[in-house]
């Protein structure tokens, strides 16, 4: 069995046996209901459970009783009337009628509730009109009675009917059974909400065990993933350093002079070499930025350099497709916190995909400015007043004249291998692994790349990273 | 169920089972509605505002029975909406027979299929399989457009194992008849796992007998039971039961 541990506790409601009397109903509502039949007919009325205990007592004051209970013997008498009435059996009609000693009468009114007897009504003492009391039994008991005194209180008892007194019974029956039905309801209601919600709340602890167990499993395929990369990365970028530096001393005749064919062929051998091992510290390098283990030298350094040497470094390129420069670095800039190796790798990654991706006789420019960093969007207002207070940053424009990037393809262009026309990969060049590179270099500094459209065409590829607040102007 | 040794009676739970809006309770309403006083309390019903069945609906009966034991028989419905399943779940637990209330309109084949998968399921949580429980199928709506044709339905119950039924709860048609096919499968399968007959004397026909008379429609069992049109009537005997 899976399910919880409620639904036993519903079937046995349900089924049926266990219930009890007592469990269901408000005694003390009930006793007023009592007290309003017995006002009505002025017949005192008690409620019985079961197995014998008073439940709701509408009685009335008894003077005959109390009279006659002054007498050691009569008293006996009557406390074992009250020991019999309680213990009459209801014939199948629901219904015992019982005298007692003092002639007074008793009915008993059987309580049922789906087929099972579940306690008794008990209506009386009353007198049969124009009743009188049975002196005689009395004064055998009690020869001292004082017959006078008691045939007055017998007078003074409630005068019905023994059908009235059946039909009040069987009416308090009726009347509790509806009660009953109503309080059975209310029960099973309530007792089904609190099962069905702890129900669904099992079935919903067991899904997110499910989703917590595969969301481990994953994580831990994913830094296997990263080690296997690291692992793999330097174990290949070892051999071939010796292929590219082998091939270099060929190229430069140190074992002897080789035709031009002989030559070219090397030198095809020594580019592809170089080819892969970019891709290789490409890879490296990813596999590091998303393992988080790629250790960062941050320092103040100086925008202005680092831009000029990513633009010396494309320049060759440039000029070789026809590909206009521009540079323009905010004179005013403070000095970046940041890892300037890898900021330059950044800025010469935008640049050189820019060069790229510009067709002969474009601009490629590159751009260095200070501006204000909005916050990152929120999801609520609330707070804005704490949270927004904007922070200075540094911005890199790198704006090509190319193809462009469609809107809906700018946020894939940073995944690992990705290209905005597949086919061009080759066409084009490159690894595929620069751009994830930039946003993973950029994220690791705090930053943040995006994209936006340059007039009347291409790209601009937009790079901020915050100034750290003790250096806000 | 649950067997009172005391007061020989025997307590046996019945689940109306289906999809949404397929006459769960109208079936009940209806059997309540056949039921001669003194057969039948009070239908209680647990719903929501706009008379959706929100937890069950429940039918008690009681019956006289043959050979001292008495049976009381407790009728659910389950909430047919899909979202009510850990309801549905909690419901069926410890059922000791099912009818299940399938939609006749063709539109509706994909949400009677769906329910009774989720019903198999849900079975399955409480560790209980579909072939071992005792089970009518009953093709409600007979008198809606779009409904499957009877050939087809003979056609396909054929193939099945468990009696298939044809109703119109609104008007009462086979709604008896689903019910006593039911209780024919249940008694005969708790008969035959409890060995009732010899510790209690008990008297499937006779009980059968009571039933059918006390739902208004005489004593003739056979023709009753008759009106199912495909699978079989015959009583599961469970494996630990045979000699």
């Amino acid at each position: 069995m899976t399910a919880a541990a409620g639904p036993g506790l519903i079937d046995e409601l349900v089924l049926g046996s266990t219930l009890k009397l007592e469990e269901l109903i408000d005694r003390k509502a009930l006793a007023e209901l009592m007290e309003s039949v017995r006002d009505l007919f002025r017949v005192p009325v008690r409620l019985y459970s079961e197995e014998g205990r008073l439940l709701a007592d509408a009685g009335a004051e008894n003077q005959l009783y109390a009279q006659l209970s002054e007498s050691r013997p009569l008293r006996v008498a009557l406390e074992e009337i009250v020991q019999r009435v309680k213990n009459l059996a209801p014939g199948p009609d629901g219904i015992a009628r019982m005298s007692c000693i003092t002639g007074a009468r008793y009915c008993v009114a059987r309580v049922e509730y789906d087929g099972h007897s579940m306690g008794r009504f008990i209506l009386g003492p009353y007198a049969l009109p124009g009743g009188t009391p049975d002196v005689a039994a009395l004064a055998a008991l009690e020869p001292e009675l004082d017959a006078p005194r008691t045939t007055e209180l017998f007078g003074k008892l409630p005068a019905v009917t023994d059908e009235l007194a059946t039909q009040i019974g069987a009416h308090l029956s009726r009347m509790l059974d509806l009660v009953l039905f109503s309080e059975h309801r209310a029960l099973l209601t309530s007792q089904m909400h609190l099962a069905s919600v702890r129900e669904s709340f099992r079935e919903l602890e067991d899904k997110s065990k499910k989703l917590e167990s595969a969301y481990t499993k994953l994580t831990e395929l994913d830094r296997l993933k990263s080690n296997f990369l690291a692992t793999m990365s330097h174990e290949l970028r070892t051999p071939l350093t010796s292929i590219i530096g082998y091939s270099e001393m060929l190229v430069e005749g140190l074992a002897g002079e080789l035709s031009a064919e002989q030559r070219d062929f090397v030198q095809t051998i020594r580019e592809k070499g170089e080819q892969l091992l970019l891709l290789i510290k490409g890879l490296l390098d990813l596999s590091k930025l998303e393992s988080g283990t790629m250790s960062l030298r941050k320092d103040h350094v100086e925008a202005a350099k680092i831009v000029k040497d990513v633009i010396s470094t494309v320049q060759p390129h440039a000029l070789k497709k026809d590909v206009r420069l521009i540079q323009s670095v905010d004179p005013g800039l403070p000095r970046v916190f940041a890892d300037g190796e890898r900021l330059g790798q950044v800025l010469l990654n935008l640049a050189e995909n820019a060069v790229k991706f510009t067709p002969p006789g474009g601009t490629v420019s590159l751009e260095a400015k200070l501006v204000r960093m909005d916050p990152e969007p929120l999801g609520t207002q609330h707070g804005m007043v704490l949270l927004a207070t904007k922070r200075s940053g540094v911005e890199f424009r790198v704006a090509d004249t190319g193809i462009g990037i469609p809107e809906n393809e700018r946020a894939r262009v940073f995944d690992a291998f990705y290209q905005v026309d597949g086919s061009s990969t080759r066409e084009q060049g490159g690894t595929g692994l620069g751009l994830s590179i930039v946003k993973r270099l950029v994220e690791a500094h705090d930053g943040n790349v995006s994209i936006e459209s340059n007039q009347p065409a291409g790209t601009v590829f937009v790079v901020r990273l915050p100034l750290r607040h003790t250096s806000l102007g | 169920m649950q067997l009172d040794f005391v007061n020989r009676e025997l307590t046996v739970k019945l689940v109306y089972y289906g999809p949404a809006l397929s006459g769960k309770t109208t079936n009940l309403l209806a059997l309540h509605q056949a039921a001669q006083p003194g057969a039948s309390g009070r239908l209680m019903t647990l719903e929501t505002r706009d008379d959706r069945t929100l937890f069950f609906d429940l039918l008690p009966l009681r019956f006289k029975g043959h050979g001292g034991l008495s049976v009381r028989l407790k009728v659910f419905t389950v909430p047919g909406q899909v979202i009510h399943a850990a309801t549905r779940r909690l419901v069926v637990q410890g059922a000791d027979g099912i009818a299940f209330i399938a939609d006749s309109r063709v539109t509706e084949t994909d949400h009677n299929t769906e329910s009774f998968l989720d019903l198999k399921h849900n079975l399955k949580e409480h560790g209980l399989e579909l072939q071992e429980m005792p089970l009518i199928i009953q093709f409600n709506k007979r008198d809606m457009p779009g409904v499957r044709s009877d050939a087809e339905l003979a056609e396909l119950a054929s193939r099945g194992r468990e009696p298939v039924y044809l109703a119109v709860a609104t008007s009462g048609m086979g709604v008896v008849e689903s019910f006593v096919g039911l209780l024919h499968l249940t008694m005969g399968s708790l008969n035959a796992t409890h060995d009732l007959e010899k510790k209690f004397g008990f008297d499937l026909r006779g009980l059968l007998s009571e039933v059918t008379e006390k739902l208004g429609r005489g004593r003739d069992v056979p023709a009753i039971l008759g009106a199912c049109v495909g699978g079989a009537l015959d009583v599961l005997v469970p494996e630990a039961a045979e000699p």
